[in-house]
């Protein structure tokens, strides 16, 4: 299976807060996928927990490293740019 | 113990009384105590996992019965409360000896430990501290929720009531009273809209107990023990005498559906234009065409009559999501409404701007106020702005007691101020609106408040500044009377109250209003300033 990374940054005001991280680990949980992401030369960590992912503490502006493993990339690329969408706030 | 016929002051909610029996609502049962498990971790974790879909199947319902704003809140709690990490993270917790309930108690607090210090995750930290203490309460089978009878006729007391207890009031709850919490609490506001008699602020209610009978009486601010019907405080009946209120009776709104409503109300024209609302939702900066379109539909469907709209009044307990309000010790107290200026002069130039253009779409006579402010060099520095954004007449709220004392430095400056008299009294009282143990600071009828008022009112009419009020105080009649025999120019009331407060400023002279006011003077304390402004009423409208 191949790996698609990509970036997503934080645009949300209140940062990467519980309705943005109760989002994507939604699409992420419906996708089936295996979604990692962190913050930029930190460890990825799944995208499968809304806690996980607001420990992560992203403020507004950060940008936050994305990888799907997915052979199919265009879904991949779909649920990075979903994923964005949700980081707007 | 209290004896039949013993009176317990509060403050009313609502306008028909219900006499009936008590029901003590009792307070939680304690959680047990931190403990371990006898060494079974599988049965461990399988309880912890049915109590976990026992809370969440609690909350949808809860979720249901709230209704759609506050369903969206339940959403994000279930998903935390169902999170595979912090489940993992109790189990690991349980392997380590302790027992399914303590286990996920210790795990919300590992994460209490990461977020401790970040505000934007503190609030949701106690929604999750909540849910932990819901599951161990499912694990050590104690309800959490409030027990409340079915069938029959009760009166409920109890301390005060949250969202998540009064989204569970029954048929059988004709009546409430509670211990603490204020005219503006969650519990009067839901007792309101729903249609509830309650007695608010009632310290005394904490004698009552089960079984006994007891009469809600919201009119008389009061709790009668074993009352009946004939102890009900009768509303005084006004009845209009002239087609003219003694002073202009304008309405609240806040959005399109509050003008449309307030159309068909007898309001002439809009004491009070709540912009916030346009903005809370808004993810992005709406841009000036989209708000001038927003602002001209709700000034054409507005009450005919002036339109005194307040510019922006968020702050950061009441966040604009694409203005960077970051978190604040004391946020009624910190940089809200006209403050933002500092960080968001071009959002505030834009607002005007918009206003502007909708003003001149819909014809419309604008008037212009901005919130909080505190001095007379920003209430002036604000007219500039405004005067340069377009042809508006230029105002201030006066909520800050420090701008009682500035109305004279504002003569030939502005054209109007409106009292907003929730907040002047949080601030006069230094009295948290939000805190249910200082409901009673808050009420109107206080003397210091009146006494503010009036000041208020003299300074006004001595600068030749047209004054109003558009508080909560303005809804209520009586007090609009009063607000009128101080020397205020209009009132502005909730639109379900425009027609009960013209129809009270239109049973008397301005003489007669000024003989209310008088009376309420000579009170000590609210209940006295209140029953001595009653009483002169009652005498005028048997006249």
């Amino acid at each position: 299976m191949s790996t698609t990374k990509g970036e997503v940054t934080v645009l949300d005001p209140i940062g990467l807060h519980a309705r943005p991280a109760g989002q994507i680990v939604k699409l992420v949980k419906e996708s089936g996928l295996e979604v990692r992401m962190g913050k930029p030369g930190a460890e990825l960590v799944k995208a499968n927990s809304p806690l996980r992912m607001m420990a992560m503490k992203a403020k507004t502006g950060e940008v936050l490293s994305v990888e799907v493993d997915s052979d199919d990339e265009a879904v991949a690329t779909a649920l990075i740019s979903q994923i964005q969408d949700f980081l707007k706030g | 113990m209290v004896s039949n016929g013993a009176i317990l002051a509060g403050m009313g909610v609502g306008l028909e009384a219900v006499a009936a029996e008590v029901f003590r609502v009792k307070p939680a049962t304690a959680l047990p105590q931190a403990a371990k498990h006898d060494g079974d971790l599988a049965a461990q974790s399988d309880q912890l996992k049915k109590a976990i879909a026992d809370v969440a199947v609690e909350m949808n319902q809860l979720a249901e019965k709230a209704g759609e704003t506050s369903a969206e809140i339940f959403e994000a709690l279930v998903m935390l409360l169902e999170d595979e990490e912090l489940f993992e993270t109790a189990v690991a917790e349980i392997e380590s000896g302790w027992n399914a309930g303590t286990a996920f108690i210790n795990a919300v607090e590992t994460y209490a430990e990461i977020f401790a210090g970040d505000a934007a995750f503190e609030e949701r930290l106690n929604d999750i501290r909540d849910l932990a203490k819901r599951v161990a309460a499912s694990i050590a089978g104690i309800s959490l929720g409030l027990e409340l009878p079915k069938e029959g006729r009760f009166v409920i007391v109890g301390e005060d009531f949250s969202p998540a207890d009064t989204a569970q009031f029954t048929d059988a709850v004709v009546g409430v009273i509670t211990i603490q919490g204020g005219p503006t609490s969650h519990t009067a506001i839901i007792c309101r809209s729903k249609s509830i008699p309650a007695v608010v602020s009632c310290s005394q209610a904490s004698q009552l107990v089960d079984g006994m009978q007891v009469l809600v009486d919201p009119v008389g601010d009061r709790v009668v023990v074993g009352g009946q019907e004939s102890d009900i405080t009768k509303p005084i009946s006004f009845v209009a005498k002239s087609n003219d209120p003694i002073i202009p009776v304008r309405a609240n709104i806040g959005s399109l559906e509050d003008a449309v409503a307030a159309s068909a109300s007898a309001a002439e024209g809009v004491g009070l234009f709540r912009t916030e609302l346009l903005y809370l939702s808004a993810s992005t900066k709406p841009s000036r065409q989209a708000q001038a379109k927003s602002y001209a539909e709700i000034l054409s469907a507005a009450p005919a009559g002036p339109i005194v709209v307040r510019t922006i009044d968020a702050g950061s307990d009441k966040p604009v999501p694409f203005l960077d309000m970051g978190h604040e010790e004391n946020p009624a107290l910190g940089v809200r409404g006209y403050r933002l200026i500092a960080q968001h002069r071009d959002f505030i130039l834009d607002q005007l701007a918009s206003l502007e253009l909708a003003r001149q779409e819909s014809g419309r006579e604008v008037w212009v106020m901005a919130p909080m402010i505190a001095t007379a060099v920003e209430a002036i520095e604000f007219a500039k702005l405004a005067r340069e954004a377009g042809e508006f007449r230029v105002g201030v709220m006066v909520e800050t007691p420090s701008l009682v004392y500035e109305i004279p430095q504002l003569a030939g400056e502005l054209d109007f101020i409106s009292v907003g008299t929730n907040d002047l009294s949080q601030y006069l009282f230094a009295s948290d609106r939000m805190n249910p143990a200082l409901g009673a600071m808050l009420n109107p009828w206080q003397p210091a408040l009146i006494r503010a008022l009036q000041q208020i009112a003299e300074n006004c009419s001595t600068a030749e500044i047209y004054s109003g009020v558009c508080g909560e105080s303005a809804s209520d009649p009586a007090f609009a009377v009063v607000l009128a025999g101080m020397g205020f120019h209009s009132v502005s009331s909730s639109r379900s109250q425009v027609g009960a407060v013209r129809t009270a400023l239109s049973s008397l002279s301005v003489l007669e209003a000024q003989r209310v006011f008088e009376a309420a003077l000579t009170g000590k304390n609210a209940d006295e300033a209140k029953s001595a402004a009653l009483k002169v009423l009652a005498e005028i409208s048997a006249n």
